[in-house]
């Protein structure tokens, strides 16, 4: 907006200073023509006038001239003036004091050319007479009549008559005899001297007159009054020539202000420009840089792999990065990445790849094309070998780190190495693997998005079940609980068991409908069967889970009757550190009169310490044990131990996997409280009506 | 001491290069102007009464004058000078004889208001022309204009004034070099500048070029006064002063001078010689004189032709 109106502004002045200037030059151009025209036309009268009072001159002078040559000269004159005249600078009102003068000039020229006319008169006149006397002075007549002293006269006269005429000055005949003569009885001597009388008086007597004309001709202050004239121009066009000047001024500082207004317009806009540039520069960066490592970013990658024909990728993991942060702090974290990317660039300096890339937190990525993969998995392993090697030092601290490295030329090439990088997390004693089409790592993905689409539509039709495994008191032969198990019954009807879709739900809220569902629906089962108690299981996970455990507490507040007879398994097999947590847990679950079981006692990661800290009414004894007492003997002892030790602890026992009769009676004769597998009962949509069973 | 007095004298006597010069033989003209003006110059329709044409008193057929001491014009009337020749009017540095006609334009303009002779003025004139369809077509074919104005007229009649020239004469070829004069017309010449004829005519027209007193030697006198140029300015020495007039054709505008007082042109030279050179001349130079005048005569307007 701002920049809008500077615009608008400096457009204004231009243009205001373009007119200006166009106006300027106008005037200026007419001024100075029409300054220049009258000049010349001055000029041009003025030198008419000299020539003119040449040609008089030569007229003067010679004995006779072609006076078209006056007469010309005379038109030209006239000619002149009247051009100076109409000169256009007299029309401007500055100049009327000259239009004065230009009229007095008319009048002098009036008087001078008719002087002329009159002059030329009187020339021709004494012309004549003084070339008549010339001749007759040559007359034989003088000299054949000896009269040497007539002649000498008659030449004096003539020269003075000459004279006269050459120094126009009628004073010089003042005085002087100007005619002849004689005492001569010779009438040729008498006829003689009267003819040269005749002529030397008729000189006389028209000299005066000519000799004011031509006075007046050649001494007319035409040249004067012209001089002062051009001088009155001068003085009156030197205040138009300042004004012009100042005008000039003006013009020039309106355009000079217009220059630097645009030469800081331009200067603010190329500052701005510079701004954005770099802005734009630095955006373009982050967004195809990693700001930490300034190593290309997982966007620059996959803007590039398109565009190659033969890629092939290395990914790189940290090892237990999150260790490293957890226990460093972000900082070193950072310096570490920041380090470790200088690594992998200076290691791959001889390599032609075509980046290295920060794809994550802690993954890195080199890209190659069309290489041999031979190659690259030579270049994995030095690269792994390196870095294992390499000690990254931090001040004072010294890390030493492991990476997992993936190599990968099948398409889809990232997604690909990325599931290899799973795989390849959960193998310790593996650091480079080699994407394969086997390890069906993606196929997996389609089959998990397949589970999700059942999960989704299962739940929306109401096909997520409990089923109940019966847990029969080997005591009393009686079934005295059910522990329920989620099942998803598929449109056709048939059955899936939670290993093919739990999994895939606890990615998703959908694993909150399903505890959700089973919680209500077991609850409705134990309404309907009062003389059972019913079990459900819960991972360690669940129970620090408040979204979990709010599910299930809302269900148990709404239900208070009925959930005593509800348990909660706790699923052993996930490790926890805070037991503080679960002991609260257990205490709630006490409080609505219910009990707390320990689910797969005996495998994965059991701890006896659970028992010290936690408030636990029955331990499940795993089906990996109880299912090889008979055969082996470990195993048997293993039961027993626990048996006795629970026991000790005021803990029952409940053994599953029970599958044939063998062991059931060796169970109860053991002393081992509870049993449930397929020897009693296999999971059923319904508990069983009777509670009875036969060993 | 003679010669060399006698020598002196001859240097300080400065000659000029030759005083006359030729007619030229090519002409600016507006063709389809001159002929409308030539058409205009016959017509008697610019006189009140349909008598009187510029060509009565110009008679282009002879000398472009009149051979009548003075002309009659307008309802019979008689005018107070002798008409100039019309010939080679244009080279005139003023019209009329007493010079008051800065140029043709002004000259033209002078007889047709002139009650005397064609008795018109500018509107009658316009009124008659624009009456005729014949001369409004012609008018405008040459000046564009749908109406005839009498500026227009006068210009026409200027244009083809300005083709009324004579060139080619005797003498003209004499001075391109083209023929030799015989002796006699040579020793005119030479009469001519030696006496001083050649102070006042000289020029393309032989004359016409400056004003002189008619008798400046010895006054010639007049039974009546005529319009001379102390009419225009009042002054003394104006008395009985002309303009120089043109002495081309001049064996063809008899009678002679602004009274038409000599009829022949011996007697004319006889005249001027005696007052305004004073001298006498021998019958010889007389004849040399003539027969020099004679060469001055010019080939006849192609344009009447």
């Amino acid at each position: 907006m701002k920049l809008n109106r500077s615009i608008l502004f400096v457009l204004f002045i231009g243009v205001l200073s373009a007119i200006a200037l166009i106006y300027f030059y106008i005037i200026q151009r007419d001024f100075t023509k029409n300054h220049r025209e009258f000049l010349i036309s001055l000029n041009s009268l003025e030198n008419s006038h000299s020539d003119l009072n040449y040609l008089i001159l030569q007229n003067s002078v010679y004995i006779y001239q072609n006076q078209d040559k006056i007469d010309a000269k005379i038109k030209e004159l006239e000619f002149e003036y009247e051009t100076l005249k109409k000169s256009n600078i007299l029309e401007d009102i500055t100049y009327q004091e000259i239009n004065k003068s230009i009229k007095i000039l008319k009048i002098k020229i009036y008087s001078y050319l008719n002087n002329i006319d009159d002059y030329v008169m009187f020339n021709a006149r004494i012309k004549n007479s003084l070339l008549f006397l010339d001749r007759h002075i040559e007359n034989k007549i003088l000299l054949e009549a000896e009269e040497k002293l007539l002649f000498i006269e008659a030449n004096r006269i003539l020269k003075n008559l000459y004279n006269t005429k050459m120094m126009v000055d009628f004073d010089y005949l003042k005085g002087i005899d100007y005619l002849l003569s004689s005492d001569s009885q010779d009438t040729n001597i008498q006829n003689y001297i009267e003819k040269f009388n005749l002529h030397s008086l008729f000189i006389v007597k028209n000299y005066k007159e000519y000799i004011f004309l031509i006075n007046s001709v050649l001494n007319d202050d035409i040249d004067s009054l012209l001089t002062q004239t051009l001088n009155e121009f001068n003085n009156l066009a030197l205040k138009d020539f300042n004004a012009l000047d100042i005008f000039a001024l003006i013009v020039f500082t309106l355009f000079l202000l217009a220059l630097s207004l645009i030469i800081y317009l331009l200067y603010s806009y190329i500052q701005k420009n510079h701004i954005l540039y770099t802005t734009s520069e630095s955006l373009k960066h982050s967004i195809t840089y990693d700001m930490l490592t300034n190593l290309y970013n997982r966007k620059m990658l996959e803007t590039k792999l398109p565009l190659i024909s033969k890629p092939s990728v290395i990914l790189i993991d940290i090892d237990s990065f999150k260790n490293i942060n957890d226990i460093y702090g972000n900082e070193i974290g950072n310096l570490l990445l920041i380090e470790l990317a200088k690594f992998i660039k200076n290691e791959l300096f001889d390599t032609e790849e075509l980046g290295v890339f920060r794809l994550g937190s802690d993954e890195f990525c080199v890209l190659f094309d069309n290489i041999d993969l031979h190659e690259v998995e030579n270049i994995a392993n030095m690269l792994e070998k390196k870095i294992a090697q390499h000690i990254f030092v931090f001040d004072n601290l010294k890390l030493n780190i492991y990476v997992n490295i993936v190599i990968n030329d099948i398409f889809p090439i990232l997604e690909n190495a990325d599931l290899a990088l799973k795989v390849l997390k959960n193998i310790p004693t593996k650091r480079v693997e080699k994407y394969t089409n086997s390890l069906n790592l993606k196929e997996n993905v389609q089959e998990n998005m397949r589970i999700v689409e059942i999960i989704k539509n299962a739940i929306l039709e109401d096909r997520v079940i409990p089923y109940f495994q019966a847990i029969v008191n080997l005591q009393t032969l009686r079934i005295e609980k059910y522990e329920a198990l989620v099942r998803i019954k598929l449109e056709d009807g048939t059955i899936l068991s939670p290993c093919v879709f739990l999994e895939v739900s606890k990615k998703s809220s959908q694993y909150y409908e399903i505890t959700e569902i089973m919680i209500r629906k077991t609850i409705e089962k134990a309404r309907k069967y009062p003389q059972y108690r019913f079990s459900l299981n819960l991972s360690m996970l669940d129970i620090v889970n408040t979204k979990i455990t709010d599910i299930l507490f809302d269900c148990y507040d709404r239900n208070l009757t009925i959930v005593t007879r509800i348990d909660i398994e706790l699923l052993e097999s996930e490790f926890l550190e805070d037991t503080a947590i679960v002991q609260e847990f257990i205490e709630k679950i006490h409080s609505y009169g219910s009990n707390v079981l320990i689910d797969d006692f005996g495998s994965g990661y059991s701890n006896f310490s659970y028992f010290s800290d936690l408030n636990i009414d029955t331990v499940k004894i795993d089906g990996s044990i109880v299912k090889e007492i008979a055969v082996n003997d470990k195993k048997l002892l293993i039961l027993k131990t626990i048996h006795q030790f629970t026991k000790g602890m005021n803990m029952v026992n409940i053994a599953e996997y029970v599958e044939n009769r063998e062991i059931a009676v060796m169970l109860k004769e053991i002393g081992v409280e509870y049993a449930q597998g397929y020897y009693f009962s296999q999971p059923l949509p319904q508990p069983l009506d009777s509670d009875e069973v036969i060993l | 001491m003679f010669k060399i007095v006698l020598f002196i004298f001859t240097i300080t006597n400065l000659y000029s290069q030759e005083p006359i010069s030729t007619i030229p033989l090519v002409n600016d003209i507006n063709i389809a102007k001159a002929q409308l003006g030539k058409k205009l110059f016959f017509d008697t329709v610019l006189s009140k009464d349909n008598s009187t044409a510029c060509v009565s008193c110009h008679d282009i057929s002879l000398g472009g004058a009149d051979s009548n001491v003075v002309s009659i014009g307008f309802d019979g009337k008689k005018g107070d000078i002798q008409s100039p020749t019309v010939f080679n009017a244009v080279y005139n540095f003023r019209q009329f004889w007493n010079g008051r006609a800065k140029n043709l334009h002004e000259q033209a303009d002078g007889p047709i208001n002139n009650p005397v002779e064609h008795n018109m003025g500018a509107q009658l004139v316009e009124e008659r022309l624009n009456n005729s369809k014949s001369y409004r077509e012609l008018f405008k074919d040459v000046f564009s204009s749908s109406k005839v104005k009498y500026k227009d007229v006068v210009d026409a009649i200027v244009e083809f004034e300005k083709t009324l020239i004579t060139p080619n004469a005797k003498f003209d070829k004499y001075l391109r070099g083209e023929i030799k004069l015989s002796s006699s017309e040579r020793n005119g010449y030479k009469i001519f500048k030696q006496y001083g004829c050649i102070s006042c005519h000289n020029g393309i027209n032989i004359g016409g070029n400056s004003f002189q007193k008619m008798g400046t030697f010895i006054e010639y006198k007049t039974a009546k006064s005529y319009p001379d140029k102390r009419t225009l300015t009042k002054k003394e020495i104006h008395h009985n002063v002309f303009k120089v007039p043109t002495l081309r054709n001049i064996n063809l505008t008899a009678p002679y001078f602004h009274d038409g007082s000599s009829k022949t042109l011996k007697e004319a030279v006889n005249v001027m010689a005696k007052h305004n050179l004073g001298v006498v001349l021998s019958k010889g130079e007389v004849d040399d004189i003539v027969n020099f005048l004679n060469t001055l005569e010019g080939e006849k307007p192609s344009i009447l032709k």
